[in-house]
């Protein structure tokens, strides 16, 4: 690489990386060592403690909203992963009118900020709930379903991305091998197609899931008394008063985060071994 | 068959995007309003009246756009070193240490700046640092790092930065080496190579960088409402409170469907130059 | 002390300003509202017979500030203090539901986004929940603590004749300062204002911030005021925002910023005072020489409600001498229950507070927040103050 960098340049360029990996990392490396803290999150320090974690896991409300963003990323995270398959499909094994158009639609969730979008959300809903409450005396109210409803649609531009590409490289004649074998489109499907999506199909998912979890915007909007974990922890940012029982949760998800793309990178190693390196520099990223 | 393939997503879609849309706009233009006990009329006056400057929230705006700008110049000024680094310094733990950058953009946007707001205030890990170390009294401490439009601005920079890393990396990462050497064979020097190839082959994925960054710190209100303090109100913050303070819902529709007018039109006009699968897959 | 609380509350004084003109005035515009206003929203309960409480899903939906129950601020205490009583007495957990503050509770509520049995608003706002048609007068002979409670209080809750709010917590709003850091030349809401200390000051974020202008400004009605007043205020508060190191929703964020001396001046309410004395503050609550804003929060009962035995249950609990001791003691809140023991409260808050002074309460010491006939008004212009 000389034709890139003198060797100047390159010392230079290697500080200023590991300078900014520093800058990145040091607010974390914060928050973790201020979760062991006994006091304020200030210097000096108070002494060690870990009661910050234990007093988490009798905070009920604090576990509380981490189950419901847990149930709201998966469901919204399984819905997503399922439209953006058949959105797949339809894009590129069949041929119909108006593809662009469909296409614009698709990936237009990517451009709306989610301010405006949660806004939108709510606004229909609350058109919807006087309309039932006026013909049918009922209701559905906001909370966690229209929260994953939120979801699925910002989500879905991103698992369509991370699906097509896998679904472009799969050859065509694999499935088309099978029928001549006699399988139906169904079994096709399940047995030879399926399987051979998953990485993209886990992939996808964990975006998905990753996006909903620490998505703020539209459920501050629609959460209604079941609090998403973000929102939860925004209304306690604003009232410190749990300031280091948060700061500790928050070292335990960042580890958590950085398990998981670990473990993703794993699994993009292991696709690299079965479908070649192309495929794997493109990765889930 | 495609019509069942489809309908899933596209009535989810209709239902819950294309609706919403549509009934944000109907708002701004007066056609609904939130105690019917006005007659609905379509009428341009909420809209006149925000472009025309009439409130303050066309400044806001403008104010906005600086910010978002500021931010996503210094941004992508301070990836690009990483993204060269990474793509034509670094052979063998290239993915890992791409890896390092952009996993603090995977953890929780709240978290990053929780921490940030530990470390910036009055009282924070910064200050609290600079007296112990006698550096500067606890009476005197730096005030202007939270609670203002630098705080915003240095939040934002820090949460974007992991991203915006990738475009950049991977565009950098796809130049053709031959075109390096085919400049320093016909006696380009390192500075001269850089400025005539390098840099503009890399144009797309700066454009794109800057893309990712610009476009949605627009409608930024979480960091300001957490460490922007009076100052560094937004527009984005505008949108909220009007929905979630008052009843004049008219107004705040029309500061959201324009938000979402100039991110789409600045998408579409950044689109012709960027293909955003050009940029994703290879 | 438990008579000269007793005296206070009862004072005329009292009721001839936030009773008599408020109320009188609102029942007023109330007849000539009651001709809009459906017959369904403030029809008589009388005719509708209520399910005994076994037959009530429970589950009760309390739509409140923080704090008042939900344990935010004292887990335990607040339970104990507000709603165990009704916890025992019907075997249910209340949910709670919180709001930011009035004017966003409002909000949620005019949009339908929020299904609540019990509302908890402000005086002020009373007016604006019976026109929504969002609450139902209560049964007073269902809460059996109400014969407890000061009558003339009581007074407040009553519109179009009909009890639709049980005011119960009651406080103070005014300028609460560092006096080690604080040079006090007079006491003013001016102080909010002072160009001496640029950074060091603390608003609330909601725009009650525009009559507290008003006042300042000296206008003859801060809650009613003309356009040309309103844009003056604003005006005035934009020019002042710079002074300002954050707003604050909840006084709780305010109270730790104050105790870590990141600022020296907010507008606040009594808990602070209470947290400051505790702490061993030098503080001054300021008696300001516009007069102290007093407010007085009830709770409403919801329209379309189906734990109504609960609800009233509910109220019952926090109407009890109990609820009032906790408020007092812990977040330095009057009560409306004239029995409760003030001995609970320490001899530098009673000073603070002024409640071993008869004439607290009597103009032009202290003034009733009251309702505001055109809040989006304040609200579209606080909204400019923000942005500008």
């Amino acid at each position: 690489m000389e034709i890139a960098t003198s060797k100047g340049a390159r010392v230079w360029l290697t500080v200023f990386f590991w300078l900014l990996v520093v800058f990145l990392y040091l607010p974390i490396a914060f928050l973790a060592l201020f979760s062991f803290n006994a006091g304020d999150p200030s210097f000096p320090l108070s002494g060690f403690t870990t009661h910050w974690f234990t007093d988490v896991l009798s905070n009920d409300s604090l576990i509380g909203s981490l189950r419901h963003s847990a149930v709201v990323a998966t469901a919204s995270s399984l819905i997503a992963v399922a439209l953006g398959v058949m959105v797949s499909f339809a894009l590129l094994r069949r041929r119909f009118f108006g593809k662009p158009a469909v296409s614009a639609l698709v990936f237009s969730p990517l451009v709306i900020p989610y301010l405006v979008f949660g806004i939108s959300l709510l606004l229909v809903f609350a058109l919807v709930d006087k309309v039932l409450t006026a013909w049918f005396g009922s209701y559905i109210g906001l909370g966690l379903h229209a929260v994953v409803i939120g979801h699925v649609v910002v989500a879905l531009p991103y698992t369509i991305l991370t699906i097509l590409p896998l679904l472009e490289r799969l050859s065509v004649s694999l499935e088309e091998a099978a029928k001549d074998l006699g399988a139906s489109s169904r079994e096709t499907f399940r047995r030879v197609t399926f399987p051979l999506l998953m990485p993209a199909l886990i992939s996808a998912f964990l975006i998905a899931f990753t996006l909903s979890f620490d998505e703020y915007a539209i459920a501050s909007f629609l959460a209604g008394s079941q609090e998403t974990w973000p929102v939860f922890l925004f209304s306690q940012l604003r009232v410190p008063s749990l300031l280091p029982q948060l700061i500790a949760v928050s070292s335990l998800i960042f580890i958590a985060s950085m398990l998981l793309v670990l473990s993703a990178e794993m699994g993009r190693r292991i696709a690299e071994r079965r479908y070649g390196s192309e495929y794997a520099a493109r990765g889930f990223i | 068959m495609t019509a069942g393939l489809l309908s899933a997503p596209m009535l989810w879609l209709l239902l819950f995007f294309v609706a919403p849309v549509v009934y944000v706009a109907a708002y701004s233009l007066g056609a609904i309003k939130l105690f019917p006990a006005d007659t609905g009329v379509i009428s341009f006056d909420d809209w006149r009246h925000f472009l025309a400057g009439g409130s303050v929230y066309l400044g806001l705006f403008w104010k906005s756009i600086r910010i978002s700008l500021t931010v996503s110049i210094v941004v992508v000024l301070l990836s690009y070193p990483i993204g060269y680094f990474l793509a034509l310094c670094v052979r063998r733990m290239k993915y890992v240490l791409l890896l390092l950058v952009i996993v603090p953009f995977l953890t929780s946007f709240l978290l990053r700046v929780l921490a940030w707001k530990v470390i910036l205030g009055d009282r924070g890990i910064l200050n609290s640092l600079l007296f112990s170390l006698h550096v500067r009294s606890p009476d005197d401490p730096i005030s202007w790092l939270l609670y203002s439009q630098f705080a915003v601005m240095l939040v934002l920079a820090y949460v974007w930065i992991p991203f915006v890393a990738l475009p950049i990396f991977v565009s950098l990462n796809n130049l053709d080496r031959s075109l390096l050497e085919a400049a320093s064979d016909l006696g380009a020097n390192r500075w001269k190579t850089f400025f005539r190839v390098t840099l503009p082959l890399s144009a797309p994925g700066l454009l794109a960088a800057f893309i990712f960054v610009f476009v949605p710190t627009i409608g930024e209100f979480v960091t300001p409402l957490l460490v922007g303090g009076p100052s560094g109100y937004l527009f984005g913050n505008a949108i909220q409170d009007l929905f979630t303070r008052g009843t004049d819902w008219q107004t705040g529709s029309v500061l959201a469907m324009f938000l979402l007018l100039v991110v789409a039109a600045l998408m579409a006009l950044f689109g012709r130059f960027v293909q955003v699968r050009a940029v994703t897959s290879d | 002390m438990n008579h000269f609380l007793t005296e206070r509350l009862n004072r005329r004084g009292f009721l001839r300003m936030a009773g008599a003109s408020t109320v009188g005035a609102a029942v007023l515009a109330a007849c000539r509202k009651a001709e809009n206003v459906g017959g369904g929203a403030t029809g008589t309960s009388g005719a509708a017979v209520h399910p005994p409480i076994g037959q009530e899903p429970g589950n009760l939906q309390v739509f409140d500030w923080s704090g008042y129950g939900n344990g935010d601020y004292y887990p335990d205490k607040e339970r104990l203090g507000l709603w165990q009583q009704y916890a025992d007495a019907t075997g249910d957990t209340p949910q709670f539901i919180l709001f930011a503050n009035d004017d966003a509770g409002y909000t949620k509520a005019a949009t339908g986004a929020v299904r609540f049995d019990v509302v908890h608003p402000c005086f002020y706002k009373y007016r604006d929940w019976v026109d929504l048609g969002a609450v139902q007068p209560w049964d007073t002979s269902l809460i059996s603590n109400f014969s407890s409670l000061n009558p003339k209080l009581q007074q407040q809750g009553i519109l179009d004749g009909k009890q639709y709010f049980i005011p119960l917590d009651w406080g103070f709003i005014a300028p609460i300062v560092n006096l080690d850091h604080v040079d006090v030349k007079e006491e003013t809401f001016g102080i909010l204002f002072d160009d001496r200390y640029a950074g060091k000051i603390s608003w609330v974020d909601t725009s009650n911030m525009m009559y507290i202008g008003g006042l300042f400004l000296g206008v003859s009605n801060a809650f009613d005021m003309t356009d040309d007043e309103l844009a003056q205020v604003r005006d005035f508060l934009i020019s002042k925002k710079h002074l300002v190191k954050f707003l604050w929703n909840q006084s709780y964020d305010f109270w730790l910023s104050f105790k870590k001396e990141e600022v020296w001046i907010g507008y606040a309410w009594p808990d602070t005072v209470g947290y400051a004395d505790a702490a061993g503050m030098n503080y001054m609550y300021m008696t300001p020489k516009e007069g102290r804003v007093s407010w007085v929060c009830g709770m409403g009962l919801a329209a379309d409600t189906e734990n109504y035995r609960h609800a009233h249950a509910y109220v019952d609990s926090w109407a009890s001498t109990k609820a009032a001791e906790f408020l007092l003691a812990w977040y330095y809140y009057g009560h409306t229950n004239t029995e409760a023991d003030l001995s609970v409260v320490s001899p530098g808050v009673v000073a603070a507070l002024g409640l071993d002074d008869p004439t607290v309460l009597d103009p032009p010491k202290a003034i009733p927040e009251s309702y505001i006939p055109r809040r989006d008004l304040y609200q579209q212009y606080w909204s400019e103050v923000l942005a500008s």
